[in-house]
């Protein structure tokens, strides 16, 4: 099969990069980067010893865990449902409104950097601050605090309205004969069938969270709090990388995004044959 | 439990009268929104806006005395500072490489992984890897295969030809960068295609098919034009997202060899974080605001209008 | 409508707490009693686990005080300051390199620690002579500085040999440097197949070669007074000039404009691979190579001079050090662990950990120094390293020098030219 063959090739291809991540995992410090080979010359396994412990990466790997899913099912509720509305239920000031929200991920986080910081800091009644947002700490330094800006991410609204502007309006028509409210025509009708949608936000929302940097970063400070690629910033210290562990750490932690994107397959194959939302 | 059972015949009796039920439903699309919206305009907006006040000002984070104003000063200044009008320059160029190259792979590889057969779902994730791999990690074997002896010039010397410095030459530390872009973003693309291509119902294809149209004619008339909303945002998600493009600048070349790599993004982290001057950095980011929205609106035109 | 008003009061809400920009009144968020934080700059493993398992533990142990420690990466450090500082979280004691010392003064933030200083020993004093003046501005003591730093050549004694030089006795001034180069250089079809001399040329590289060569042309950066730039003299144009001919023309002794060996891997470093047979390093990275490939004879020369002039210079001094925040509610505290890990036996442990320069001269009777040939070379070469300039701005100034150094470099334009425009934009600088 030709396209299996042009998939396969492309695949490799792809992979390349990952794949001599991998083989350095298991390259000894010395050696690293010291020829092309992919198989080591002397295998080792103590870069994922040391990237285990040093970097305490369980710990940081169960927070972004945590903090991921929370983001995974605002977003696939939230983002949804907003993109929905867009979408089938418009109402006055809909259109201005949409495109408010979603230009707003067209802006540097440099520059918002700073004032979500202030905002986590004066939440109220969080982190002993009074009902003004005075007095403690907020949500600084607390997973709270790290999965406060990805909450709704604004691109999936857009994506989702995307997905929802050809969707058959008349789809709910019968439900609605029936009597069945607007929320139960969302959630019966086409929240299951935009599967392959919600799937895709997931996944999106997921590498999100997990990948981002800089707002852990500013956002945390103890070890209790760090997320995986604080963890795995650990070795990039400058002028002296730690080559071994953070490619390590780097696999590690890029396992469970790959079993997570491997589930959703499963939802987008069945949102495909369940039938179809469009008309 | 109680609010529920009340607010069942409620809607239904809304939706009852006919007349009633079209306001009741619009009123129902202001509540399906208000929880995204409200957040985002306290979380996302507010932080813009906030923004958007500093660049009418000198402020760094250090200092004790807050913003000062300095009214349009630094719009002014950037509009004449030449190092700015590169950046914006580098940056569409670099937007104009990686977007149609990314676009046109990933959806030659999504209508390939459309098909269903044992082990797609495995090529799919391969393809997707890129994108959820660490990228500070990652972008330490890029560094190496562009290196001296990297990958590129080792494949190269296999062929009898002379390495290259690809990220030290000003004609060719662009191109490398996007090489890296592209690889990626291609993975994202490319799910985003897939669930576009997927949700085009098939009963489209059959009747393509029994009106004797041909495959070339079932892409032009079936896929394409049921693939257009899906592709208008990927379009306008690469534009957003390329055209704030730093994470691989800041990785490979730190914006050289002689600002041929200085995007407007790395600009704004180096005038914010490096300088302390979040005012021109404020303004620095709105002019690129303001050029991203103009083309991402370009662009979602002309392709959600073509038929 | 009512969405616009609850906008515009979030937007006060936040430029109330932002724009006030923290008076007297802002805290280090509660410190409990009797406890720091404390941000190090930088995430060697070796360090933090020097300082996390060992130093701080045995610190507390002594004073029953609670230290929290937080490493951070260079490049991270200036963005998790700001946000803190910005929003009165910024820990009690926190590190930086001497360059962006003048910055935090400027804004106030920093606790001028000259009254401490002066209560040390007299023996500590003088002890610690070398590294004190690096950590001041305007002639008050800022930063305590950790260890010591600067770059000196690093040569591959073998290639010496084969050359038909002689590796015991390295070339001395910056003219006998390049001859020495030519004879290493190999070339294969015009273009150069190995460096015989690798002067650092990537940004933040090419503004310390370029300072290190102005200084042994006898010429300064900046004024004393830190107020005018004195770069572009004659000093300054020899100096530029030296550096362009190591890349460019025929006599080019160096190739790869631009790289960044200095952080490559080791297996990558172009001592290592063969490519170069002399390159600039750090004392961590030497010692590393000679760790890692002892049968490469790997040797450091002392810094050299050009013809004629007094003494040779490299950019170095004092190295990374702690500050306290002025805002801290634990300034002794802080101040007593700052003395704890600048006191002779922690500050030895220290820099012995992550192979550094001591910052003691009476280190360099200890086991650690006479027990490496490397670190003994750069302890012997402590009189010529010189410190980049305290001046507000700084981060600034090194980038727009490295930026018309890159022009020159790449023969966009002549040495005169590029420094007389790094001059005037400089001086923008410079006058606030």
């Amino acid at each position: 099969m030709r396209s299996k063959a042009a998939l396969a090739t492309a695949s490799v291809l792809v992979l390349m990069p990952f794949l001599w991540m991998i083989s350095l995992a298991f390259t000894p410090e010395r050696d690293a980067f010291g020829s092309i080979g992919l198989i080591p010359a002397h295998p080792t396994l103590t870069n994922f010893t040391t990237a285990v412990t040093d970097a305490r990466l369980g710990a940081a790997m169960l927070n972004s865990a945590l903090v991921t899913a929370v983001a995974m099912v605002t977003n696939c509720l939230g983002a949804v449902a907003a993109g929905y509305a867009f979408a089938l239920l418009p109402f006055k000031g809909a259109t201005a409104l949409f495109y408010t929200l979603v230009s707003t991920a067209a802006i540097p986080v440099s520059v918002t950097l700073i004032p979500l910081f202030l905002m986590a800091k004066s939440m109220p009644l969080a982190g002993g601050n009074d009902l003004t947002g005075v007095g403690g700490t907020g949500l600084l330094d607390t997973l709270g605090g790290v999965v406060l800006p990805y909450l709704v991410l604004p691109m999936n609204i857009f994506l989702a309205r995307q997905y929802f502007s050809t969707a058959d309006p008349h789809l709910a028509e019968a439900a609605r004969m029936d009597g069945a409210g607007e929320w139960r025509v969302f959630w019966r009708i086409y929240f299951p069938l935009a599967r392959p949608l919600v799937a895709v936000i997931a996944i999106f929302s997921f590498t999100a969270v997990w990948d981002d940097f800089l707002w852990p970063l500013v956002v945390t400070s103890s070890q209790e709090t760090q997320t995986v690629q604080l963890a795995l910033a650990r070795f990039l210290s400058t002028g002296n990388v730690q080559y071994g562990p953070l490619m390590a750490g780097a696999v590690l932690v890029t396992l469970p995004v790959i079993a997570v994107f491997l589930f959703n397959q499963r939802a987008f194959i069945s949102g495909l044959t369940d039938g179809s939302v469009k008309g | 439990m109680a609010t529920l059972t009340e607010a069942r015949p409620r809607d239904a009796r809304a939706h009852r009268a006919p007349a009633r039920g079209g306001r009741s439903r619009r009123w129902v699309g202001v509540l399906f929104v208000l929880p995204a919206a409200l957040y985002l305009i306290i979380f996302q907006l507010v932080p813009v806006l906030y923004g958007l006040a500093l660049s009418f000002t000198r402020y760094s984070p250090l200092s004790r005395s807050g913003p000062q104003p300095v009214g349009t000063d630094n719009y002014a200044r950037l509009l004449a500072d030449p190092e700015f009008g590169q950046a914006l320059m580098v940056t569409g160029k670099y937007v104009l490489i990686v977007l149609p190259i990314t676009v046109a792979i990933a959806l030659g590889l999504a209508l390939l992984a459309k098909q269903s057969f044992r082990g797609v779902g495995l090529f799919r994730s391969a393809l997707y890897v890129p994108h959820i791999v660490s990228l500070t990690a990652v972008s330490m074997v890029w560094l190496w295969m562009y290196s001296q002896h990297g990958l590129f010039n080792e494949i190269l010397a296999l062929l009898g030809r002379p390495g290259q410095s690809w990220l030290l030459e000003e004609g060719s530390a662009l191109n490398a960068a996007s090489a890296m872009r592209i690889w990626k973003a291609l993975g994202a693309n490319m799910v985003l295609l897939l669930a576009g291509l997927q949700s085009i119902p098939s009963v489209l294809y059959e009747a393509a098919r029994v009106d004797g149209a041909g495959r070339r004619a079932a892409f032009r008339h079936v896929t394409l034009p049921g693939l257009r909303p899906m592709l208008t945002y990927v379009i306008a998600m690469d534009i957003v997202f390329l055209a704030q493009g730093f994470a691989e600048i800041f990785v490979l070349t730190r914006g050289g060899p002689l600002g041929s790599t200085t995007t407007v993004n790395y600009l704004i982290y180096t005038e914010a974080f490096q300088y302390n001057r979040f005012g021109s950095a404020s303004a620095m980011a709105f002019v690129l605001f303001a050029v991203i929205i103009a083309f991402a609106f370009l662009a979602v035109r002309g392709v959600g209008r073509r038929s | 409508m009512k969405s616009r008003y609850g906008l515009w009061a979030g937007l006060a809400l936040v430029a109330g707490c932002g724009l006030s920009g923290g008076g007297p009144a802002q805290d280090t968020a509660k410190p409990a009693d009797n406890a720091i934080a404390v941000w190090f700059p930088g995430t060697n493993q070796t360090e933090i686990d020097l300082v996390t398992k060992t130093i701080v533990p045995r610190f507390e142990k002594e004073t029953g005080a609670k230290v929290k420690v937080t490493f951070l990466d260079w490049p991270d450090l200036s963005t998790k300051l700001n946000a803190a500082f910005a929003a009165g979280t910024a820990p009690d004691v926190f590190g930086h390199g001497p360059a962006a010392v003048a910055d935090f003064v400027t804004n106030d933030r920093l606790e001028p620690l000259t009254a401490d200083v002066a209560r040390l020993s007299a023996q500590d004093r003088e002890d610690l002579a070398n590294a004190l003046p690096g950590g001041q501005v305007g002639g008050t003591q800022y930063l305590m500085p950790l260890s010591m730093q600067g770059n000196l050549i690093a040569y591959r004694a073998g290639d010496f040999t084969k050359a038909g030089l002689d590796p015991a006795k390295p070339p001395a001034t910056w003219e006998a440097v390049k001859e020495a180069a030519k004879k290493l250089t190999k070339r294969a079809g015009g273009k150069i197949t190995h460096a015989g001399l690798l002067l650092p040329s990537h940004p933040i590289g090419r503004q310390q070669t370029f300072a290190g060569l102005l200084g042994s042309a006898g010429g300064e950066q900046i004024s004393a007074d830190g107020k005018n730039v004195a770069f572009d003299s004659p000093a300054g144009i020899k100096a530029l000039d030296y550096f362009v001919s190591v890349y460019q023309g025929p006599d080019a002794v160096a190739n790869q404009l631009g790289v960044n060996y200095q952080d490559m891997p080791i297996a990558q470093q172009p001592l290592v691979t063969g490519d170069a047979s002399m390159t600039v390093l750090a004392p961590q990275m030497v010692q590393q190579v000679v760790k890692a490939s002892p049968d490469l004879d790997v040797r450091v020369m002392p810094v050299p001079t050009f013809e004629g002039t007094a003494q040779g210079v490299a950019v170095g001094g004092a190295g990374p050090g702690l500050m306290i925040n002025k805002d801290s509610r634990q300034k002794d505290l802080a101040w007593k662990f700052i003395s704890y890990m600048i006191s002779p036996a922690t500050s030895l442990e220290y820099t012995q950990g992550i192979g550094a320069i001591p910052a003691r001269v009476s280190a360099s009777d200890s086991l650690y120094v006479k027990s490496s040939p490397v670190i003994q070379a750069f302890v012997a070469q402590a009189a010529h390293f010189r410190p980049n300039p305290n001046v507000p701005g700084w981060t600034q100034i090194r980038d727009i020098m490295a930026k018309h150094l890159e022009q020159a470099l790449n023969k966009k334009v002549d040495s005169a030219q590029a420094l007389r425009e790094a001059a005037a934009e400089v001086k923008k600088i410079l006058n606030g």
